[in-house]
């Protein structure tokens, strides 16, 4: 039983960073259409400007957020104000391929820079507390927490305030927004802003619990397509529900099935996804499009 | 039939993945004037060799110990040596390296073209034992030498292969000397997690037969993918077996994602032993004191007592390797210089650049050298070579066993991680 228990919650913490991890690439996708095949490599330079701050001048990976968080909206900003917004129109393929260019020269410039020997933020608290018999993660349960408040904060915002309500209005009819005035580049531009920021800040978050090296990105791209299917595009509450499923489901094969849990783990992430393209292609929660627009 | 949209695209991307990074840019070579003609003319004689390693990928970071390690013996070969006598004639050696970005179709691909449109003379390996399973397959299709140091897979040597080489102590027998030390001091039980490819593979069958022959209990045995994340999984189960010792096969990423999930479940082996990691002062750099007691096997450090006329002393070679590229060596970077200088002689001795007299000059080869003793067997092995066992202690690299290269004392058991 406490095994159990002790799994789920490993999950569950695995599931709540899988969720805040995938934000970013959920969000541009529902709203724009636009699968970011540099996600991954977003998530590495903010991890490395973890690594570097922490380095530097021995900023806490956390407290970094502060300075990160802004800087990343910027680089968001400014790479879709300048760059993707003359692509959003083209065929798909376009910005496919200027985003998987994107990756390559992210992931080639970091190695030039800091080259490729893995990094790591060794912070000082990165044991674990025991917890009515669980061993509860320090690190890990301080990334769940911040995942969460990240999540609702970006929930209420999409909801409640103007801004969100014009990037909604824009995922869900650019025409029709666009004739209500709503300026479509400056929402992209918006978007795209806060999904780097966050998607940096996932990367800083993780930078303490394992190794940082410039080809780190692709896999975590990958497992963000996959909560993103599973979860619907752009719906925040999906991000949360398919990255829990997902994190549970991995820790649970990983613990429970000897010898190979840990490759199977990997492998069920994949079988979901292609079960759920065929069976629910509008992800377990209704996301914000689609993904197949004629699917419904 | 839109539907089809996402599959194309997501196809589309695998393809790009592995086609757009594809055009290979030689690494290093002789001048970029030098003309491949010139090798049969009179003025100046060149023996060409080539080899495939990753600068990016998985292994980029073994892959450029590799590359220096050649590069540290190219330089010394041709600039302070004189290049390779053969018959008389001083031959000057021009290298030819090429990113195989740590996939094994590309370091194939990679290969055929050394040899086809390159026209190399022979092959160094390169890094990891997966990629050395393609690799070799192509040499001994197109009969070209292969000597290398990176890959020790056992499996590699049960093909019958004629033209593979390798200087390094087989994986099968990485844990042998600290299980044996761990079990003299009490150890009874082991718990063995792998990532499953050739050489962790190997490493971890060998840890399992090297456990019982020293009265090991092997508690569990668990596998996971490369590019694997997240190990608690494993860490947590392992966690209940409680084990004396903990082997961890894998390569250097995966020696921080062990130690960080040991740390954090509250796993307390009273030894880990990591493969790969351990070894390399950059973990120490990255991991601080929790990087301590951790134990690991290597093979070779610049402590160890060999020496050659070539490159004197393991110690001179590590200052000089130092003095070059501003780190001190891994032992990946000396088998790699090793490598290279185990061609080299084998083609002195052979008195010729042709395959067959090379392959003989191999075989018959029996030297020691600042890496250690070098001398193949039937199979290409190197059965000569000991593996040595370091701990990190006090934030140092320090050789504990076997007992003629020890320079400190194995500090067993490691304290729990609350009490340190």
């Amino acid at each position: 039983m406490d095994q159990l228990l002790q799994t789920l919650l490993n999950g569950l913490l695995l599931g709540g960073f899988y969720g805040v991890m995938v934000l970013g690439f959920s969000v541009i996708w529902g709203v724009m259409g636009v699968i970011n095949l540099a996600h991954g490599e977003f998530m590495m330079i903010g991890a490395y400007l973890a690594w570097g701050l922490f380095h530097a001048l021995g900023l806490d990976p956390f407290l970094s957020l502060a300075l990160i968080l802004p800087l990343m909206f910027g680089v968001g900003y400014l790479l879709q104000h300048h760059l993707i917004n003359r692509l959003v129109d083209r065929p798909h393929l376009m910005v496919l391929l200027v985003s998987f260019g994107v990756s390559v020269a992210l992931a080639n410039l970091v190695k030039i820079l800091f080259t490729s020997d893995p990094r790591n933020v060794p912070v000082a608290y990165n044991g674990s507390v025991e917890l009515l018999g669980l061993t509860l993660p320090i690190v890990k349960s301080i990334i769940f927490a911040l995942a969460i408040a990240i999540m609702l904060g970006l929930h209420l915002y999409l909801q409640r305030s103007r801004q969100g309500k014009a990037i909604r209005a824009a995922a869900q009819n650019r025409m029709a927004a666009r004739i209500v005035g709503i300026d479509i580049n400056r929402v992209y531009a918006l978007t795209a802003g806060i999904c780097i920021a966050l998607t940096a800040a996932a990367g800083a978050m993780l930078s303490p619990t394992q190794a940082i090296f410039p080809f780190m990105g692709p896999p975590f791209t990958l497992k963000a397509l996959t909560i993103t299917t599973l979860g619907g595009l752009g719906r925040i509450p999906g991000a949360l529900v398919g990255g829990v499923v997902l994190g549970i489901t991995e820790t649970m094969v990983a613990r429970f099935v000897p010898g190979i849990g840990t490759n199977l783990g990997v492998a069920t992430s994949f079988i979901l996804l292609v079960l759920i393209l065929v069976v629910r292609p509008q992800g377990l929660l209704n996301g914000l499009r689609p993904i197949d627009a004629e699917a419904g | 039939m839109k539907r089809l949209g996402i599959s194309v695209l997501l196809c589309a991307w695998g393809l790009l993945l592995t086609a757009c990074l594809a055009p290979p840019t030689p690494v290093d070579s002789a001048p970029a004037g030098t003309e491949r003609a010139g090798r049969n003319a009179d003025a100046e004689r060149i023996i060409t060799i080539g080899a495939a390693v990753s600068e990016t990928g998985r292994f980029s970071r073994e892959g450029r110990d590799t590359r220096q390690g050649y590069l540290t013996w190219l330089d010394w070969v041709n600039d302070e040596y004189g290049g390779i006598e053969v018959d008389g004639e001083r031959y000057r050696v021009e290298l030819l390296m090429y990113d195989d970005e740590g996939d094994p179709d590309t370091a194939s691909k990679l290969v055929e073209q050394l040899i086809n449109q390159d026209q190399v003379d022979f092959l160094l390996g390169p890094y990891s034992s997966s990629l050395t399973q393609g690799t070799s397959a192509i040499a001994e299709k197109y009969n070209k030498i292969m000597v290398e140091g990176n890959g020790s897979a056992e499996t590699l040597f049960e093909r019958g292969f004629q033209n593979l080489f390798a200087v390094l102590t087989p994986a099968g027998n990485y844990t042998q000397s600290a299980l044996e030390m761990l079990a003299a001091r009490g150890a009874e039980t082991v718990a063995i997690a792998y990532e499953d490819t050739a050489f962790p593979t190997n490493v971890a069958q060998g840890a399992e037969r090297w456990a019982a022959a020293y009265g090991l209990e092997v508690l569990g045995v668990e596998t996971y993918p490369r590019e694997v994340a997240d190990v608690s999984g494993i860490m947590s189960k392992f966690k209940e077996l409680d084990p004396d010792i903990f082997v961890g096969g894998g390569h250097f990423n995966d020696a921080i994602l062990f130690i960080r999930a040991a740390k954090e479940l509250d796993f307390n082996p009273k030894a880990m032993v990591i493969t790969v990691g351990p070894s390399n002062p950059k973990l120490i750099t990255e991991m601080g004191a929790d990087a301590e007691y951790v134990l690991g096997p290597t093979q070779w450090e610049a402590s160890m007592s060999y020496a050659d006329e070539y490159f004197g002393t393991a110690a001179d070679y590590a200052a000089r390797y130092e003095d070059k590229w501003g780190e001190p060596p891994t032992y990946q970077a000396a088998e790699s210089t090793a490598t290279a200088l185990a061609l080299h002689l084998a083609i002195e001795a052979a008195g010729a650049l042709d395959t067959d007299s090379v392959r003989e000059g191999l075989r018959s080869l029996d030297v020691v050298t600042f890496y250690g003793p070098i001398n193949f067997d039937d199979t290409g092995k190197n059965a000569s070579k000991p593996m040595g066992a370091i701990q990190i202690q006090d934030g140092e690299i320090l050789v504990v066993a076997p007992e003629r290269a020890a320079v400190a004392e194995l500090r067993y058991p490691a304290p729990a991680w609350k009490d340190r």
